[in-house]
């Protein structure tokens, strides 16, 4: 079964994991808000990378647990701080996972326009979106075009005149950049992007009861710790 | 009229807005790769580097567009959308707040000057980079979190709490120090750059 | 036809780019009524690209210029009317099918002009299956435009200009990166806009194609109207009167005829440079390969490479300067087996973007960076016709000059074999013959010389062999 859900839905999960991290929560309450932020992707294309979050998560704690109770050199603080680190910003990123992954670019931008963003802002969101696998094309070019010109050929070549090496790769990229601007900026004005006026979108998003119940869902454990406090 | 006709000029209009788009693709590009590579240098601490790193690579981005579309809102709409993307892929909510506050800031000292005065544009762009460390506050949070469980255990924190005073001073004293210097390598890099390459070619006047 | 609408009223207009001294438009006057196909043809920089600018609105407005005289495109003038009003009544299509697709998605790109316009989401979703239904391009409904071919864009971008039901088509050079296959869709799709009674005006440098959609076609000589012929007189034009105009060929049966026959006869054969035993390429993920049993390029021989988009002769190309690993098989060097290394010490390649290979801030440098030292690069320089632009930024040259400093730079870096990608996509007849002299002038250096081409005037005319790969 197949569940989507509205990407306002998902930028509440952002905001809730990002307030795990603000209101120091204790591992119960984390733990258990977590494995809310994994069921969604049980019901979405990317069930696989649930599953990966998920096991590396687990060995997470596991390993956390163990290192906690094993002494406490420098170092080994050290090693399980980082440790720690990582599985905290773990809500973060796994929200940002599903967020990022299963939402559409048009349904990105309805919610966007829904939030009441500046077109000023969204216009330069798109073209990013449009623009990003065009750099690494580009950057595909340029290394061929060195090293069929001899430059920086060989592993470690681009950090040994990293100076240089950043010319000859960013001047050729910005250079291209520009066209580009110039060619999508004809594109988009003859197709009518400057006009004033509201801005349909053929993606619809709604909210849904199931929205609401799994954002209600999400907040309970929250709650329930913020008031145990 | 003539007046209008002025400030017309100076509002962003759609071509200024796909512009922006398309350097800061250049540049989330540069952040990514920055991530990368101070992750190489430290591993676990890279968001530590990441300013830096980044701040190092991208002066010529950032120069560009501030030749190109030299108008209030086009520094603050990079800086805004790169922290949009950052937090809705599961970066810390305050790389947004943090991005928006110090392009804003930028972009005002490059108002000052109407985006002309090298000096300023460079100081401008010192600010800018500041506007990345939103990814290594967590770092702090973390801090605390982690000695409540130790004491929670009935562990000896104190004596934790006193080694991790020192690095976490020290880490903060080296992110800003090593921003503010590679800030300024990267954005004479890039200035050099736009002598060099783009003024000559006759891409910027 | 003398009941129809204007389209186009264009009356004594002049125009001037900011960074130009000259005019690039000099008192143009011409009319086009409703339903009729019209070519502009002419050198590049003959001024064709700005009156489309005219029409689509697109200057003075972002090209920005000086504008004299009157332009007007269904009762609106350019310059007093802004863009936003030609969108529902005015659809363009680019040359650049990588570029003009604003959306990654390709439904989405379709819906596009129809969100600007604030249409309702379900009339939205109905004319998008339309379209796409009239266009046959059901297929390539919601994919990321990121896995289509140049053909496939293309044609999702004349559907995209079709949305709003424009009146009025502009397409500005719309075949310079495609095949012959996409070509005939493109043939295909004017003709039903025309058969709709759509006016149709296009800027073309290939004219065969067209042959049997135009009705009267425009000629522009250094930014006047210098000629206007119907279909009729358009058709008898000479192959020499062509040329003589810097125009590419109407007809173009002689040129397949040569090709065929350059397919079968050898030419003399000198030195082997490159050649190939059981050569499978292609790139491990994509399942598509293609198994090259023999082929070789010998010194002094200009070696044309034909043959669909996606059958594999950019890989073939890349595979031989060793870019790409070859999946299996081997590339002998003079006889020799070479590795992938070697290769790129042979070899060089000219981009059909060439902009990705110049990284200096002056020609001179270009051409010395990865040399051997710096002797002889002025009669390099002279040859290529390059000496006055010797302090000049690459990236300030025009398209053909830049193609050249990159080849400067190979025979200066001692590159034995050069392979030049689509070396002549949208250029005239004029600048394709300046393109065919170097390549005899590296042909003379005793160089290898590899063509990738769909064009057949460059490869019946200056190719010694040509080579055609197939699915």
């Amino acid at each position: 079964m197949k569940i989507h859900l509205d990407p306002r839905t998902k930028l509440y999960f952002l905001l809730l994991a990002n307030l795990l991290l603000f209101f120091h929560v204790d591992t119960k309450t984390e733990v258990m808000l977590t494995i809310l932020f994994f069921i969604p992707f049980f019901f979405s294309e990317r069930r696989k990378t649930g599953i990966g979050f998920g096991v590396v998560y687990v060995i997470l704690l596991a390993v956390e647990y163990g290192m906690v109770f094993l002494g406490q050199s420098v170092l080994q603080n050290f090693v399980s701080m980082v440790l720690v680190g990582i599985r905290m910003i773990f809500p973060c990123l796994i929200t940002g996972a599903y967020a990022f992954s299963t939402t559409g670019i048009g349904e990105f931008v309805c919610a966007l326009r829904r939030m009441g963003i500046t077109e000023k802002v969204i216009v330069p969101c798109m073209v990013v979106i449009r623009f990003f696998p065009t750099v690494k094309e580009d950057y595909r070019q340029i290394k061929n075009a060195m090293a069929l010109r001899g430059i920086a050929v060989g592993n470690f070549a681009l950090l040994r005149h990293p100076a240089q090496s950043l010319e000859y790769i960013l001047i050729p990229l910005l250079m291209n950049a520009n066209n580009v601007a110039q060619d999508l900026s004809v594109a988009a004005l003859t197709k009518g992007i400057g006009i004033k006026g509201k801005h349909t979108s053929m993606v619809q998003i709604r909210m849904k009861a199931l929205d609401l119940g799994y954002m209600i869902l999400c907040s309970l454990p929250f709650v329930l710790f913020l008031g145990g406090k | 009229m003539n007046k209008q006709l002025i400030t017309e000029d100076k509002k962003l209009k759609i071509p200024d807005l796909i512009s922006i788009g398309v350097y800061t693709a250049v540049y989330f590009v540069m952040v990514t790769i920055a991530t990368f590579g101070s992750n190489l240098l430290l591993p676990g601490f890279s968001y530590v580097f990441l300013p830096a790193v980044s701040a190092l690579i991208s002066g010529c981005i950032y120069m560009l567009m501030a030749a190109k579309v030299p108008k209030f809102g086009a520094i603050t709409i990079m800086g805004t959308v790169v922290g949009l993307f950052l937090f809705s892929s599961g970066h810390f909510v305050l790389s947004l707040i943090a991005g928006v506050l110090c392009s804003l800031l930028a972009d005002l000292i490059g108002k000052a000057t109407a985006y002309k005065n090298k000096l300023w544009i460079l100081a401008s762009y010192l600010v800018f980079s500041f506007g990345l460390m939103g990814p290594v506050l967590p770092l702090w949070f973390m801090k605390d979190t982690y000695i409540a469980k130790l004491e929670a255990r009935g562990k000896d924190a104190a004596y934790i709490e006193g080694v991790f005073a020192n690095i976490n001073q020290g880490t903060f004293v080296i992110a800003v120090v090593s921003i503010l210097i590679c800030a300024v390598l990267g954005g004479v890099f890039g200035q050099k750059m736009m002598r060099k390459h783009f003024e000559k070619a006759g891409i910027v006047s | 036809m003398e009941n129809r609408m204007t389209m186009l009223e264009s009356r004594e207009c002049s125009f001037a780019y900011p960074t130009m001294e000259e005019n690039v438009l000099e008192d143009i006057s011409f009319s086009v009524k409703a339903g009729e196909c019209v070519l502009f043809c002419g050198c590049s920089g003959c001024g064709k690209s700005t009156l489309l600018r005219l029409m689509n609105g697109l200057s003075p407005g972002f090209f920005k210029g000086k504008m004299s005289g009157s332009f007007e495109t269904i009762g609106m003038k350019a310059g007093e009317v802004p863009i936003e009003e030609y969108v529902p009544l005015v659809g363009s299509v680019f040359q650049n099918p990588k570029t003009q697709n604003f959306n990654v998605n390709t439904t989405s790109e379709l819906a596009f002009p129809c969100e600007n316009t604030g249409m309702d989401t379900e009339r939205m979703r109905k004319r998008v299956k339309e379209c796409a239904k009239e266009l046959k391009i059901e297929g390539l409904l919601n994919r990321s435009i990121f896995c289509l071919s140049g053909g496939e864009k293309q044609r999702v971008a004349c559907a995209s200009a079709c949305m709003l039901e424009p009146e009025l088509l502009v397409l500005d050079e719309p075949t310079s990166n495609l095949d012959e296959k996409a070509i005939e869709d493109l043939r295909q799709f004017i003709a039903r806009k025309k058969a709709q009674g759509v006016t149709v005006v296009i800027a073309e440098h290939r004219l065969e194609w067209l042959k049997q959609l135009v009705d009267r076609c425009f000629y522009f000589e250094q930014g006047k109207l210098s000629k206007v012929w119907s279909r009729e007189e358009f058709h008898q034009l000479t192959i020499g009167q062509l040329y003589e105009m810097g125009l590419r060929a109407i007809d173009l049966k002689g040129h397949k005829e040569k090709i065929e026959r350059k397919q079968i006869e050898a030419g003399e054969q000198t030195e082997i440079a490159v050649s190939v035993s059981e050569l499978k390429i292609g790139y491990k993920k994509q399942k598509e390969v293609c198994t090259i049993s023999s082929f070789d390029v010998c010194h002094g021989e200009i070696v044309g490479l034909m043959g669909q988009n996606g059958v594999g002769k950019s890989t073939l190309a890349k595979t031989l300067c060793g870019l790409v690993k070859p999946l299996s098989g081997k590339i002998y060097w003079r006889g020799k087996k070479a590795s992938g290394k070697e290769m790129i010490k042979h070899s060089f390649m000219v981009m059909q973007d060439v902009n990705y290979q110049l990284f200096c801030e002056s020609v001179k440098e270009e051409v010395i960076l990865g040399s051997r030292g710096e002797q002889d690069y002025k009669v390099i320089l002279e040859k290529l016709d390059l000496l006055e632009l010797e302090e000049r930024h690459p990236m300030s040259l025009s398209g053909g000059q830049k193609q050249r400093v990159a080849v400067a730079s190979a025979i200066m870096s001692g590159k034995e074999f050069i392979v030049f990608d689509e070396p002549t996509s949208g250029l005239d007849h004029l600048h394709m013959e300046q393109v065919g002299e170097m390549l005899e002038l590296l042909k003379e250096q005793g160089k290898a010389v590899l063509v990738i081409t769909h064009d057949e005037e460059l490869a019946a005319d200056w190719c010694d062999r040509v080579v055609k790969l197939y699915l």
